[in-house]
C-alpha cells in the first residue's frame, strides 16, 4: 500500500492499494481516474483538515475492474466541504463500492454526493453507494446523497444514507456503563472514522492521524 | 450498598403515566424476582433508575445508602455501583468490544487498569458466561447473536462487579446451558455482594438462582410482595388469582385518549 500525507489525488494510479491523510491540504480538485479492465482499486481516503474545499472524483470503470473507495472526514467549526463521486460503469461485470463516513461539527453545509452510473447493456455489475454524516451540533447543513442511475436490468446496485445525531439509545447504554457523555460520544465519533484510519496501514500515518482525531474530536 | 430505597416514584413517557408511585426496599444481599405482566412497568422502572432518557420521572426518589440518586447522570449512577443488563443492548458500530470494556473498567477505578490484568480479567468472565474471548475484538454487540447478546451483558457484570444489580429479562433467548452459565455467575456475585432486582417471565431461570423475594408489579406500581413461595406460585398459576383472592385488578387503568377528527382540502384546478 502507498500511503501520503497531504497528497493529491495524482498518486492513485489505476490499480493498487493507497492511502491519504489529508492534514494540511485540501482535496480542492477535479480527478477523472480510469481503472483499465480487471484492475482493482483500493483507496482509503482520511480528511482531518482543516480546509474548506469541494472535491470531484470521477471512475470509469472497464470490464470486470473493481474499486474500493472509503472516505473519512471531520469538519470542524466554520469549515465547508463537499464530495462528489461519480462511477461509471463502463465495461460489464465491473464492481465499486464507496463509502463515506462524515463527523459535522460546522454549521456550513458539508455535503457527500455519490453516484453510479450504469448504461444499458453493460450486463452484471455490482455497485453500492453509502454515506454517513453525524451531526454534533444543533445546526448542521449535512446532505448524503447516494443516487443510482442505473439502465440495465441485470446489475446488483444498492444505496444507504443516514444523516443524524448520535444515537440516544447508545449514549446511554455507553453511560450505564459508567462513561461519561462527552467520553461516550468520542468513542462513538472515533468508532466511525477509526476503521477507515486502520486502513492506512502505515503504523506512522494512522498514529498521526489518530492524535489529530483526538485534537479534533474534543 | 447496604440499603435501596424506592419511594413513591413516579414516571412518564411521551406524556404517558406509566409509574405511578412505586414503592420498594431493598437490602443487601437480596435477590429480588420483579415480576408482573407484559406492560405493567418492570423495564420503566429498571430503566428509571439507571436514568433512560426516555422517561420523565415526575415524583418520587431512590435513595442508596441515604443518596437520591436521581439527580444523577446516568454514568455518575453506574459508578456508584449500580449494572443493568439490558434487554435489548444496541449494536455500537465501530466501538471495538475491547476499548469499551477498558475504558468502562478505567471509568470505575481511580488508577487505570494495566493491561496483563484488563487480559486476564476479561479471558477469565468471556470463560464464565462461555464466549470466545476473541469476539473482544469485534463491534460491540454488532452481529452478536440474542443469546450472545445477554451473555456479553453478564459478561459486563462480572467485570464491573456492581453493588446492585438489574437484570432486565437476561434469559429470554437462551438455552438451557447459557442458562444455566447465568445462573452461575449471578450465583457467584450474590455470594460477593451484590444485591440484585431480576426481571423474567420463566421460572426456569429462577429456579436456579432462587430469589429470595418476589414483587409483582401491576399498573405501575407494586402490587404485591412476598417470598420465592410468591413467585412459584404466579409461575404455576398465573397472575389471575390476584384478582381472585387479594383483589387486584390486573388490568390497566388506561387514560383516556382524546379522539381527533381529521379533515382535508383539495383543491382541483381545471
Amino acid at each position: 500500500m502507498i500511503t501520503r500525507i497531504d497528497s493529491d489525488l495524482s498518486l492513485v494510479k489505476e490499480e493498487g492499494e493507497y492511502g491519504i491523510l489529508l492534514l494540511d491540504n485540501s482535496l480542492e480538485e477535479e480527478r477523472e481516474i480510469t481503472l483499465p479492465r480487471g484492475k482493482e482499486l483500493f483507496l482509503s481516503l482520511v480528511d482531518l483538515s482543516d480546509k474548506s474545499f469541494g472535491s470531484h472524483i470521477v471512475f470509469h470503470l472497464e470490464e470486470n475492474a473493481r474499486l474500493h473507495l472509503e472516505i473519512a472526514s471531520l469538519l470542524s467549526k466554520g469549515l465547508r466541504r463537499t464530495y462528489r463521486i461519480d462511477v461509471y460503469h463502463e465495461g460489464r461485470n465491473s464492481f465499486s463500492r464507496v463509502r463515506f463516513f462524515g463527523i459535522d461539527f460546522s454549521s456550513l453545509p458539508f455535503r457527500f454526493l455519490g453516484s453510479s452510473y450504469i448504461p444499458n447493456g453493460i450486463h452484471g455489475c455490482d455497485t453500492r453507494q453509502e454515506g454517513r454524516i453525524t451531526n454534533l451540533e444543533k445546526d448542521c447543513q449535512s446532505e448524503v446523497s447516494p443516487a443510482l442511475f442505473i439502465k440495465d436490468n441485470d446489475v446488483k446496485a444498492s444505496h444507504g444514507a443516514a444523516v443524524g445525531s448520535y444515537d440516544e439509545n447508545v449514549l446511554y447504554y455507553l453511560m450505564s456503563r459508567g462513561l461519561s457523555l462527552s467520553e461516550s460520544k468520542k468513542l462513538v465519533t472515533n468508532g466511525y472514522l477509526l476503521p477507515i484510519i486502520d486502513a492506512l496501514k502505515d503504523e506512522k500515518t494512522i498514529a498521526i492521524a489518530k492524535k489529530r482525531l483526538e485534537e479534533r474530536s474534543l | 450498598m447496604e440499603e435501596f430505597t424506592i419511594q413513591d416514584l413516579s414516571a412518564e413517557a411521551e406524556g404517558k403515566r406509566i409509574l405511578k408511585g412505586v414503592d420498594l426496599t431493598i437490602r443487601k444481599g437480596d435477590l429480588v424476582a420483579l415480576l408482573g405482566p407484559n406492560g405493567h412497568g418492570k423495564s420503566t422502572l429498571l430503566n428509571c433508575l439507571l436514568g433512560s432518557p426516555h422517561y420523565k420521572v415526575t415524583s418520587g426518589k431512590a435513595v442508596l445508602d441515604g443518596e437520591d440518586i436521581l439527580s444523577l447522570s446516568t454514568d455518575e449512577r453506574s459508578k456508584k455501583g449500580i449494572f443493568m443488563a439490558f434487554q435489548n443492548p444496541p449494536d455500537v458500530p465501530g466501538v471495538v468490544t475491547m476499548d469499551f470494556f477498558r475504558g468502562m473498567m478505567n471509568a470505575h477505578l481511580e488508577k487505570p487498569i494495566s493491561l496483563f490484568e484488563f487480559y486476564k480479567k476479561t479471558t477469565s468472565a468471556y470463560e464464565e458466561v462461555g464466549l470466545d474471548s476473541e469476539m473482544a475484538s469485534r463491534h460491540l454487540n454488532e452481529g452478536y447473536s440474542g443469546g450472545e447478546k445477554k451473555r456479553n451483558e453478564i459478561l459486563q457484570m462480572l467485570l464491573l462487579k456492581p453493588q446492585l444489580a438489574l437484570l432486565d429479562e437476561i434469559d429470554s433467548g437462551l438455552d438451557v446451558d447459557a442458562l444455566t452459565l447465568i445462573a452461575n455467575a449471578i450465583d457467584k456475585m450474590r455470594k460477593e455482594g451484590t444485591t440484585f432486582i431480576v426481571i423474567s417471565h420463566y421460572d426456569r431461570l429462577l429456579d436456579l438462582i432462587h430469589p429470595n423475594r418476589t414483587a409483582v408489579m401491576v399498573d405501575g406500581k407494586i402490587a404485591l410482595e412476598g417470598d420465592y413461595s410468591l413467585a412459584q406460585r404466579i409461575s404455576k398459576e398465573g397472575y389471575s388469582f390476584l384478582e381472585r383472592e387479594k383483589g387486584i385488578s390486573i388490568h390497566k387503568e388506561e387514560e383516556a385518549v382524546p379522539s381527533l377528527g381529521v379533515c382535508g382540502a383539495k383543491v382541483v384546478s381545471k
